[in-house]
């Protein structure tokens, strides 16, 4: 990681303690109001100027992360600048690091690159590789290929379907897991195969889902 | 590294310089089944032994089924190989194998090079019950083996051990001697007296015993995976790779390499068989610059894995196979399309091309000889589809990977509108074999029409799935039975599908039939890249082909309304019909949907979808029946209790 983003490291406390703070006003405005039954105006007046300030800086604060994502695809376009059709290698960097291609990302590239956006989409929607929604913290992909097919990986995605309470291609509400079916990982050899957080599980028997997830996988939905 | 030169390739190649090594097959497989914790334990073991011990990280031998795999190999003993390693397996190589010199027993895989003449006096018997049924006869002829040499005085000189394959199968108990590798098999608790006196004593060999068969696999496109190590350039050299690129830009016209082709008769290894000679000379002949040779490393084919295994395994001689093609076409620039569902065979490819860049292999004035070359890797992105040759070139300039009308065939008009040669994995791969032996070798491989070796990925319901090569020709039931042991849990076999979702099933009848790309046509399947599917007789064929159906209708590009109409109205069909709730007509309906599909299609993928359906139904059309007669619980049953369609066809032979 180079200096100038380590030299950012403390900001999270700050960005939480920044956040909580509309929650709490809101919640003592909710409180004075049920109280009171109304909002004095002089508050209210007071609220709304803060609120145009932070709203501008808000602004302020939009266009520098903008300009963070900007300075992001303009290197990777300079990266393979000269390339033909370097089009989908943008997009496997993207995916790689954020684990989808957001859509301000791909606004981004096809400013760069001086494309139509639907160019893009175009290309992002046609390839399984590349995902429009943010991924689980954890993945698990139960192999689909025709061997893990025979030998009982209908029955592991089931299973897995409903431990994590989710249909295939979804994350759980709380972003824990991603359940994912994949055509063939080539772990032919070994079928049934899974493959949890980028190792690959192999002859996996029925029942057996459960003790593959790591012990963060929510056993029981959390609210 | 300094750059190397044509004469760098005419001295002989460096011996080997350690006689003590261990190897580890690191592929995606083995990497899977915990070879990296293998290679750990090995790797820090081997400075503790008091000689020096070389750990060698290799792709894999084919023995899928027994992954982990470990090579060894220790002076004054023969080498073995052995599967299902651990890291408790892993520490007793260490101690037994390498320092007390007794072999490990339950895990050693049997070469499948199988010796005639005891050449060489017995240190070791290796012991294997085949039986389908698992049974377990071994650990009782362990034993009696081991009383009657004791009884002789013979125990400190022969170790018998318990092997986990032997490469045979059902033929009772099987014995094999190491290191001359004479096998018997069918052997029964009274022959052991005789065994001991006279092969181990008198060290002659048992005649009505012995196991003559000869292996049917040969070794071409595999012969460095799980010898060499793909991550090493020296290493590689070692092993011979880049022979051939020397042979070809040293002493070869770009005609000559083309003729070498045309004698060996090698037809692309990618599934439609194209002559390869033909689609170079096709390509150099178009009057264009620049031209552009791919290497198709998409596959995509769920239940095959050979392509990942030979980039993994020997990334340097696809590179060489690569080299040659751009010589043989006058091609400046080419690419590897892998996909990125194979992260180690990207990785390691990419590797291979730039210690081949650094050391003079790629660039500008290859080996000294002024041809320039460069070759990139680009990743697929998970659509089954740019395999197809014309949505391939799509994908790589960077677009949707659409298939477009061929004419113009790539050759004439490929990547980027320039003359393009597109060759498999597994092609590229025999290429400089081909060059250093002749194309006469190659071609005393095979049959008339489909010359040399092929990869198979033997998987599904088959007792140990792998990776075989062997000469086209072999019938489907050598390969299953023969090679790879039958059904697992002594189950009956329904049929065999190859070609993956664009292929066909071929029943139990039909299993006799040789494999070459016309015979499988005509039964309605196709080669494809060589995944070989084994079912049982639990397996429906109305699920199978469902299974394929919605494969490829889930991966139709949606470009021509027979595969994206066609295909899903099929499976609405099927689906209806699975739930019991068929209606009469339903399968004539099929067929017609099949046969529009297969005529007015763009490309592979839709020509070939109706394939599984159509072959299904051909053989098996009384499950389907079933499911429109009785409904879904009495189908069930039918499937399971009716072997394969009566009468029984004709197998083809070449």
């Amino acid at each position: 990681m180079p200096a100038h983003e380590t030299a950012t490291i403390p900001l999270p406390d700050r960005l939480k303690a920044w956040k909580d703070e509309e929650a709490d006003l809101l919640d003592s405005l909710t409180e004075l109001e049920s109280r009171q039954g109304f909002i004095p105006r002089n508050l209210a007046e007071e609220i709304s100027r803060a609120l145009e300030v932070k709203l501008e800086r808000l602004r302020q604060l939009q266009s520098k992360v903008g300009s963070n994502v900007r300075k992001e695809v303009d290197a990777l376009v300079a990266k393979w600048k000269g390339e033909e059709g370097s089009l989908i290698l943008i997009l496997h960097e993207i995916q790689n690091q954020h684990g989808y291609v957001p859509r301000e990302v791909a606004m981004e590239v096809a400013h760069a690159l001086d494309i139509g956006l639907a160019r893009i989409y175009e290309v992002i929607t046609f390839y399984h590789y590349f995902q429009l929604k943010p991924p689980g913290r954890h993945n698990l992909a139960v192999c689909m290929g025709t061997a893990c097919y025979l030998k009982g990986a209908p029955g592991l995605l089931t299973e897995a379907k409903n431990q994590l309470k989710v249909e295939e291609g979804e994350t759980t509400p709380d972003r824990e897991w991603h359940l994912d079916v994949v055509r063939c990982i080539g772990c032919c050899g070994m079928a049934p195969a899974m493959v949890v957080d980028g190792k690959v599980h192999g002859r996996v028997k029925p029942g057996e889902v459960t003790q593959r997830l790591t012990p963060a996988q929510p056993t029981k939905a959390t609210p | 590294m300094t750059k190397l030169t044509l004469a760098d390739f005419q001295k002989p190649a460096a011996p080997a310089a350690n006689p003590d090594w261990v190897r580890v097959s690191m592929d995606t497989g083995g990497i899977a089944a915990g070879a990296d914790e293998v290679c750990a334990v090995l790797e820090k073991g081997a400075g503790t032994l008091g000689f020096p011990l070389e750990v060698r990280r290799v792709g894999t031998l084919g023995y899928s089924f027994a992954d982990p795999l470990v090579e060894v190999a220790r002076q004054g003993m023969p080498t073995v190989v052995y599967g299902g390693v651990d890291a408790a397996a892993a520490g007793l190589i260490l101690r037994d194998h390498l320092v007390a010199r007794r072999l490990l027993d339950d895990h050693i895989v049997a070469s499948r090079a199988r010796g005639l003449v005891l050449d060489a006096p017995t240190t070791a018997i290796l012991v294997k019950d085949t039986a389908a049924d698992g049974g377990d006869k071994t650990q009782f002829f362990q034993f009696s083996l081991v009383e009657d040499l004791k009884r002789r005085g013979l125990q400190d000189k022969v170790q018998v051990v318990r092997a986990l394959d032997l490469g045979v199968y059902d033929k009772g108990v099987a014995v094999q001697f190491l290191p001359s590798r004479v096998t018997y098999v069918n052997v029964l608790a009274a022959d052991i007296a005789k065994i001991v006196d006279t092969t181990l004593r008198g060290k002659k060999v048992l005649d009505n015993l012995l196991y003559k068969t000869p292996d049917r696999q040969m070794r071409i496109v595999l012969r460095h995976c799980g010898v060499l190590d793909p991550e090493s350039l020296p290493n590689s050299l070692q092993h011979g790779v880049y022979q051939g690129l020397a042979k070809a830009l040293g002493a070869m016209q770009p005609a000559e390499v083309i003729g070498e082709m045309k004698t060996s008769g090698l037809r692309g290894r990618g599934g439609a068989g194209f002559p390869t000679w033909m689609k170079w000379k096709l390509t150099a002949e178009v009057d264009r610059e620049p031209r552009y040779i791919i290497c198709n490393g998409d596959e995509g084919d769920p239940g095959a894995y050979m392509d990942r295994s030979v980039l993994e395994g020997d990334p340097h001689s696809v590179l060489e196979g690569m080299i040659i093609a751009a010589f043989a076409i006058g091609a400046r620039r080419g690419y590897f399309y892998i996909r990125a569902e194979y992260p180690l065979a990207v990785r390691r490819v990419e590797k291979a091309i730039a210690d081949a860049r650094a050391a003079g292999l790629l660039g500008d004035n290859i080996l000294g000889t002024g041809f320039c070359f460069d070759a990139k890797v680009r990743l697929g992105a998970g659509a089954f589809v740019c395999g197809e040759e014309t949505a391939l070139i799509a994908s790589i300039e960077g677009k949707r990977g659409s298939p477009s009308p061929r004419p113009p065939y790539p050759s004439v008009r490929g990547l980027f509108g320039q003359p393009t040669a597109i060759n498999n994995v597994e092609t590229l791969a025999a290429v400089p074999e081909i060059l250093v032996r002749g194309g006469a070798w190659y071609a005393g491989f095979g049959t008339e029409k489909s010359r040399g070796t092929k990869v198979f990925a033997v998987t599904g319901k088959v007792r140990h799935a792998q990776l075989v090569e062997v000469p086209l020709g072999i019938t489907l039931r050598e390969t299953v039975f023969d090679l790879c042991g039958g059904v697992s849990g002594g189950k009956k076999i329904k049929a065999v599908q190859t070609g993956g979702p664009s292929g066909g099933v071929i029943p139990e009848p039909l299993l006799d039939t040789q494999v070459t790309y016309e015979t499988l046509q005509q039964l309605g399947s196709i080669m494809g890249s060589g995944g070989m599917i084994v079912m049982d007789q639990d397996d429906s064929m109305v699920e199978v082909s469902r299974f394929y159906l919605r494969f490829c209708v889930d991966e139709s590009c949606g470009k021509c309304a027979p595969c994206r109409i066609g295909g899903y109205q099929m499976l609405q069909i099927l689906n209806r019909l699975s739930r019991g709730r068929g209606e009469p007509g339903d399968l004539e309906r099929i067929r017609a949907i099949c046969k529009a599909m297969q005529k007015a299609s763009l490309c592979g993928l839709g020509q070939g979808a109706p394939n599984p359906v159509l072959t299904s139904l051909r053989h098996f059309e009384s499950e389907f029946k079933a499911y429109l007669e009785g409904g879904v619980t009495y189908a069930r049953k039918m499937a399971q209790t009716r072997p394969a369609e009566t009468p029984a066809p004709e197998p083809v032979r070449a």
